[in-house]
């Protein structure tokens, strides 16, 4: 077993509020595993119990086979990064001060800070104080020093919520570069299309509880509708499922040019989590 | 305890450049020497008017900047940040404290320079004024941590400034006042009595008695401190 993170009938509560009930995941070296759910799901709390930050109710909670609340100790956390909504930067220090001050801290070589900011796309404003970014740039830093000693496992809360679509772009690419390098990733998000792109295998969070887990092309066999529709060119638009008896009528009418247009009418992720809990991700 | 003098040192560079870009809290500093101007020139020449000065300084510089660097780095989320990297409870404590340590020592030798005083022993008066030091770096530290916000702990700090800074005052009260006997016991007033002790003639036990009180009161103060610290890397 490679698992980096086993988690077993995880509860949380908060006061007599549950937060988390039975949550059960494991998660294999090498993978990138999505959390998705909407604001109040419960993925934060999560991440806050897996890094040590919160201490769970009930339940185990293994990282890299050992309980979680040892992840406190010093040499243990050299083993993840993690970036939060929350960024925790030094607003009057300048983008490289404050990725000196944890190279320092991690003891990198300072190419650690140049590969870090050329990672995030922010080498060129390397002076510039943090009190004078823009959100997007904020979370690129934040991104940059969670990457930054190569953790072997990456916490990413929202990575890309505040980054527009070129840099969003050059996350993706750096994100699946760093888990080619064997790096397991974590990620949280409400961005459907995220989580399609990236992740190898998704859990669906409902308040507090999982409610479907599975690699994203699973959960649309397992919840999707697999019919095709079929728009004629006399205006009708019939639906057929993927059978052999359907077939032989898409064929019929392609033979007569009948065809206007084809399309899938597979459900995104965001569909099945609504079919599913009945509720939206935002 | 596991520390690291690379970490200890990026702190403390860290604290050093954050520091001088806080005008509101740099500035502070600046207060005591003031102060130890004004009663330079009143022409008061006793060792309770100079300790006056130094045990402001201990207050205003020590405590207030140790609490507005702890509370700051609560309020920005920042101590989260260094609690979840490799740097240690120590790393992170001695690192912060460090920059105050030195800026009270400059500021405290300023002060003795300003007002005019020249210890009988200063040998002894300087391990008194480093554990000192060290005391109101702790009281500073457990400040800003109980403290959420700057503004909480300019406010927190009020008290500590009144009892350490002006208790020695007492002293000139009835001893058999309880608030006397109360206020004897602070080390800000252990300070003053054994300064005073070292300028005439003195026994031991008037060097260890301050020396121990002041001691007694670091320990307590850090050991609440890092007790403090270690519930508040967990929500």
């Amino acid at each position: 077993m490679n698992a980096v993170i086993d988690v077993q009938h995880l509860k949380k509560t908060f006061n007599k509020e549950v937060a988390l009930q039975d949550v059960s995941f494991t998660i294999q070296k090498g993978e990138i595993f999505g959390f998705l759910g909407p604001s109040g799901s419960g993925k934060t709390t999560t991440i806050k119990i897996l890094t040590a930050q919160t201490e769970k109710t009930d339940g185990d909670v293994l990282l890299f086979g050992r309980p979680a609340n040892e992840m406190k100790q010093s040499n243990n956390r050299k083993r993840f990064g993690i970036l939060t909504d929350n960024s925790g930067l030094y607003t009057r220090l300048s983008i490289e001060e404050n990725l000196l001050l944890f190279s320092n801290l991690y003891q990198l070589p300072k190419s650690a800070v140049k590969e870090a900011l050329d990672f995030v796309n922010l080498y060129s404003d390397r002076k510039k104080k943090i009190s004078q970014l823009s959100k997007g740039m904020m979370q690129r830093v934040t991104l940059a020093r969670a990457i930054m000693h190569k953790p072997e496992l990456l916490f990413l809360d929202e990575p890309t919520s505040a980054l527009d679509p070129v840099n969003t772009q050059h996350i993706y690419n750096g994100l699946r570069k760093l888990n080619e390098m064997g790096t397991t990733i974590f990620l949280t998000t409400h961005d459907m299309s995220e989580a399609e792109i990236l992740c190898d295998r998704v859990a669906f969070l409902h308040k507090g509880k999982i409610r479907a887990i599975g690699s994203p092309k699973d959960l649309k066999k397992e919840f999707g509708d697999e019919s095709i529709t079929v728009e004629l060119k006399n205006g009708a638009c019939e639906v057929i499922q993927t059978g052999e008896q359907d077939a032989e009528k898409l064929f019929h009418w392609m033979q007569s040019n009948e065809v206007s247009r084809i399309y899938t009418n597979e459900p995104t992720l965001g569909n099945i989590f609504m079919q599913i809990t009945g509720s939206d991700l935002v | 305890m596991n520390l690291s003098m690379t970490r200890i040192q990026a702190i403390l560079i860290k604290d050093y450049k954050e520091f001088s870009r806080n005008y509101a809290v740099s500035l502070m500093v600046l207060m005591p020497l003031f102060l130890a101007f004004l009663y330079s020139k009143s022409g008061s020449a006793t060792i309770a008017t100079y300790f006056l000065s130094i045990n402001i300084a201990f207050s205003m510089v020590t405590t207030y900047v140790q609490c507005c660097l702890i509370a700051e780095e609560k309020e920005k989320n920042t101590l989260r940040s260094l609690m979840l990297s490799p740097a240690s409870l120590g790393d992170i404590l001695i690192g912060k404290s460090l920059f105050v340590f030195i800026i009270t020592m400059v500021i405290v030798a300023l002060i003795i320079f300003i007002v005019g005083y020249s210890p009988a022993n200063l040998f002894i008066l300087a391990i008194a004024l480093i554990l000192s030091t060290v005391f109101y770096i702790a009281i500073g530290t457990l400040c800003g941590l109980f403290a959420k916000t700057v503004m909480e702990g300019s406010l927190i700090i009020l008290p500590v400034i009144l009892i350490f800074s002006f208790g020695p005052l007492a002293l000139a009260l009835s001893s058999s006042s309880p608030i006397s006997k109360i206020a004897e016991w602070l080390p800000s007033s252990q300070l003053v009595l054994l300064a005073e002790a070292l300028e005439g003639t003195y026994t031991t036990m008037d060097v260890i008695i301050p020396m121990v009180a002041i001691i007694v009161w670091s320990l307590v103060t850090w050991i609440a401190a890092g007790f403090i610290y270690k519930k508040r890397m967990v929500d």
